[in-house]
């Protein structure tokens, strides 16, 4: 029954597009305009600031682990336990259940080798999938969009949840779309005055102020398109009363429209818990692991499950010892999580993390993020992975 | 655009109002001694006060927090004063625009005012003068030191971090050099160092004076002696001329062209103010296919506004979070590779914002934007802000009050655009309703402003 209201929608939002499309510029016309999705859909989750691993998927039944945290360890009893030595904290009994249904694989001690441990470089580093003494000035989802992506080159196919483009999200030639709210997007965008401007402005042989309108009259028909879209479905489910739940739920209400969009990019910040860690990393745990409860529900109620993928990192993890203000400091490798109907491996991808073999305090990575890049790229997105990540890394046994 | 706007926008950060009714019809020449003559005069900022006096290992969580937080609050002070100083430079409009140059260029991340502010007086000290005395400037800059990890280079245990941007990007390039040639510069660099007050301090104890091979070269080299060989490769010459081209002149380069100028650079012995008054000088520099093709970084895009408007903020802090909704945010580059700009500043996001900004700017309204969280601040920050600043039109009203309503606009777009706009003026005029005839040339100036043409210099 999805299947008439979305039709229906479709053509309603492609009428109102094709109608503020100039006729003197090509940029955005009717056979261009996204019709409706082909591929899969991949959705990135940035946990931003960097987010404990060991209080995320605690190793319980590991006596080092208590031992560095003294007083941030959580305790055995209040674990949401998963198998004989990992559990989930307390607050993500959401997330548990989706483990419960097969749906959710965690890999463990992800990374890359010669960690930093700056939060800007690191985040840059993962955004780029460069190597650590490497400088890309393009992102990796970027990158996919410029060259590696089949028939959808156009910023809607990568679509960022927020006001303004992460670096990930930036090609050579080509940038995916920022939008937080698509109301306020279509009336910043299609205000009278630049509306009128985009109408009545003439041809350019001035070949940057062509690109700049160009640019502005793509983001407005886009604008537009998005806002037509996000009127198709209202979703009915619950999700976390924060920004983060509506940026969730928004996703979900443009995949069931189905949007031409096939990367979505949301963040949840906060996680740089140098102090007093436990109730602020509890609640945006709870606000993450409710939040991906609610969009897995929402997307299976009309079977797009199947279609999606989410992953979830953050920049690092943080050192094994706590530190003396019931915090943790920077530290390297972390878990990442993979949700979705297509797993390969659900439950643990490999073993938890060597807490005796540390690296100055810290964490060895075992799998290269890049790894899982390519793995997504080339199994999920049907792209080439070593067109977009420039180097070949092995696909792994995820997806 | 006329010569003179020309000039002034890639030497300076444009005109205003009254700079511009006072030089439009100066020659070029005239023009360029005037920008060289005032540089000469150097006017460095004031050092906020310093704030750590001790170890920061032996400060409690709370006043390491405390810490910070001034830290944050002296570089927003030293940050919003360069904006304004770049709107209103004295003395030196070029200064300003190389010591800015410079600061993409040699990208670093400051932590607080102190360093951030010392590194710019660095900069400007030797943004036109010697290539090498710059370089060396900063290879010496604590905060650069930091940013780099120097401090951590020491004999027993290299850090290559330097020594490898040193070359991959602040001199050469990749493929002018070898990862032996890495490890030799870092050994050469060790003990380079910072100390608890910001200084730079040479720690004998740190640095290996063993010998080092580098460039097939054997001795006992120090950080001098390597920025000594690196210069003396005319690649370098070319690496950073090619770079102030695209800065400068054109995005795209002009190879042959480059290569005179890098060879005259390197002839000149590194003169930065000889490369630079060489390409202010060109005939070329002046073609059209030179004149309105660089998309104004978010810094420029600001001051130029501030410069034309005559705004003043009503809070230090509406100019960081322009910074950081635009995508440039001062002492805080996308990593050492500094701002990629160009078109990389655009995309659907940061162009509708351009586009809505003078009206968000000057309508006081309540502006609808949530930027990046910083990565370090607690606090969901930057949402819904106001930019609320007073406009200062005195000298446009001045100038444009007596003439007809149609010259009026084509005045003011000339005065504001680098082409012709692409839409009438009647279309415009359309949108343009006060009657009180401040207010027009207020609203006239936010139509223009809003135009994409306005996002060119």
């Amino acid at each position: 029954m999805h299947f008439k209201r979305r039709d229906f929608i479709k053509a309603s939002a492609l009428a109102s597009t094709s109608m503020l499309v100039p006729n003197f510029l090509q940029a955005f016309s009717t056979t261009q305009t996204p019709a409706s999705r082909s591929g899969k859909i991949l959705i990135v989750v940035q946990l931003s600031g960097g987010n404990d691993g060991l209080n995320t998927v605690v190793p319980y039944d590991n006596d080092i682990y208590y031992r560095s945290r003294p007083r941030l360890g959580i305790p055995k009893q209040e674990v949401l336990k998963l198998n004989g030595d990992q559990g989930l904290n307390l607050a993500m009994q959401s997330l548990k259940d989706l483990y419960d249904e097969g749906l959710l694989s965690i890999v463990n001690s992800v990374g890359y080798p010669n960690p930093d441990r700056s939060h800007f470089r690191s985040m840059d580093i993962w955004h780029t999938a460069s190597d650590s003494d490497q400088y890309l000035q393009t992102g990796w989802l970027g990158r996919y969009l410029d060259h590696a992506c089949h028939h959808c080159q156009q910023p809607y196919h990568a679509l960022e949840i927020d006001d303004s483009l992460s670096q990930a999200m930036k090609g050579a030639e080509r940038n995916g779309f920022a939008m937080s709210n698509p109301q306020q997007l279509n009336r910043t965008a299609n205000n009278r005055f630049l509306k009128a401007v985009a109408q009545h402005s003439h041809d350019h042989d001035h070949e940057e102020v062509a690109y700049l309108y160009k640019t502005m009259i793509d983001s407005q028909s886009l604008a537009q398109y998005l806002f037509e879209q996000s009127k198709v479905y209202q979703s009915k489910e619950n999700y976390p009363n924060t920004p983060f739940g509506r940026d969730l739920k928004q996703i979900a209400e443009l995949i069931t429209a189905d949007t031409a969009t096939q990367v979505y990019y949301v963040s949840l910040t906060g996680f740089d818990t140098h102090a007093n860690q436990q109730n602020i990393q509890n609640r945006l745990l709870q606000q993450y692991a409710d939040g991906m409860k609610a969009l897995v529900k929402d997307l299976k109620r009309n079977d797009l499950l199947k279609d999606t993928l989410i992953m979830t990192f953050s920049e690092f993890g943080r050192r094994v010892q706590q530190n003396a203000s019931n915090g943790t400091d920077h530290g390297t490798a972390n878990n990442l999580f993979l949700i979705g109907e297509q797993l390969q491996k659900p439950g643990f991808f490999n073993a938890a993390p060597d807490l005796s073999k540390l690296d100055n305090g810290d964490l060895i990575f075992q799998v290269d993020f890049r790894n899982i890049y390519a793995t997504i790229l080339d199994r999920w997105l049907d792209s080439n992975a070593p067109k977009v990540l420039r180097k070949n890394f092995d696909r792994l046994n995820l997806v | 655009m006329t010569s003179i706007q020309h000039l002034y926008w890639r030497a300076g950060f444009g005109l205003s109002p009254a700079e511009w009714l006072m030089r439009k019809d100066w020659s070029i020449d005239q023009a360029i001694d005037q920008l060289f003559a005032e540089a000469t005069n150097l006017s460095p900022v004031p050092l906020p006060g310093r704030l750590v006096r001790g170890r920061l290992n032996q400060l409690s969580c709370e006043e390491r927090e405390a810490l910070r937080d001034q830290q944050r609050q002296q570089l927003i002070q030293v940050n919003a004063d360069w904006v304004r100083r770049m709107a209103n430079p004295q003395p030196s409009a070029l200064l300003e625009r190389m010591t800015l140059f410079w600061h993409g260029h040699f990208a670093c991340r400051s932590r607080g005012g102190h360093l951030a502010a010392q590194q710019i007086n660095t900069i400007q000290q030797h943004a036109l003068g010697n290539f090498r005395d710059l370089l060396l400037g900063i290879a010496r800059d604590p905060a650069m030191i930091r940013y780099l990890n120097n401090q951590q280079n020491r004999k027993e245990q290299p850090n290559e971090n330097f020594a490898r941007e040193l070359m991959e990007l602040f001199t050469l390039g990749r493929g002018q050099y070898t990862e032996a040639d890495i490890k030799a510069a870092a050994r050469a660099f060790t003990g380079w160092s910072s100390n608890l007050q910001g200084g730079f301090v040479f720690r004998r104890v740190w640095h290996d004076y063993g010998q080092k091979t580098f460039f097939v070269k054997t001795g006992n080299w120090d950080g001098e002696d390597i920025i000594d060989m690196i210069l003396e490769k005319p690649a370098a010459a070319e690496f950073i001329t090619r770079k102030i081209y695209r800065y400068f002149v054109h995005p795209k380069v002009d190879e042959p062209r480059v290569q005179l100028l890098a060879k005259a650079f390197y002839q000149s012995n590194y003169d930065i103010a000889f490369l630079m008054r060489t390409i202010f000088s060109g005939d070329w520099f002046y073609s059209p296919e030179n004149q309105g093709r660089k998309i104004k970084a978010p810094v420029e895009l600001a001051v130029g506004m501030i410069k034309q408007l005559g705004l003043e903020f009503e809070q230090d802090i509406a100019l960081l979070f322009l910074q950081r909704a635009l995508g440039q945010q001062l002492f805080n580059p996308p990593n050492v590779a500094g701002w990629p700009g160009g078109k990389n500043w655009i995309d659907n996001a940061s162009l509708m914002l351009r586009l809505n900004l003078a009206q968000s700017i000057l309508a006081a309204t309540q502006f609808d934007f949530r930027t990046k969280a910083d990565l370090e601040d607690r606090q969901n920050n930057g949402q819904g802000r106001r930019l609320s600043a007073k406009a200062n039109i005195t000298a446009l009203h001045q100038w444009l009050s007596s003439m007809p309503i149609q010259q009026q606009w084509t005045s003011l777009a000339t005065y504001l655009l680098p082409t012709a706009p692409s839409v009438s003026t009647q279309l415009m005029d359309k949108y343009t309703s006060a009657k009180n005839p401040e207010e027009r040339i207020v609203q006239m100036a936010i139509r223009l402003m809003s135009l994409p043409e306005y996002q060119l210099c």
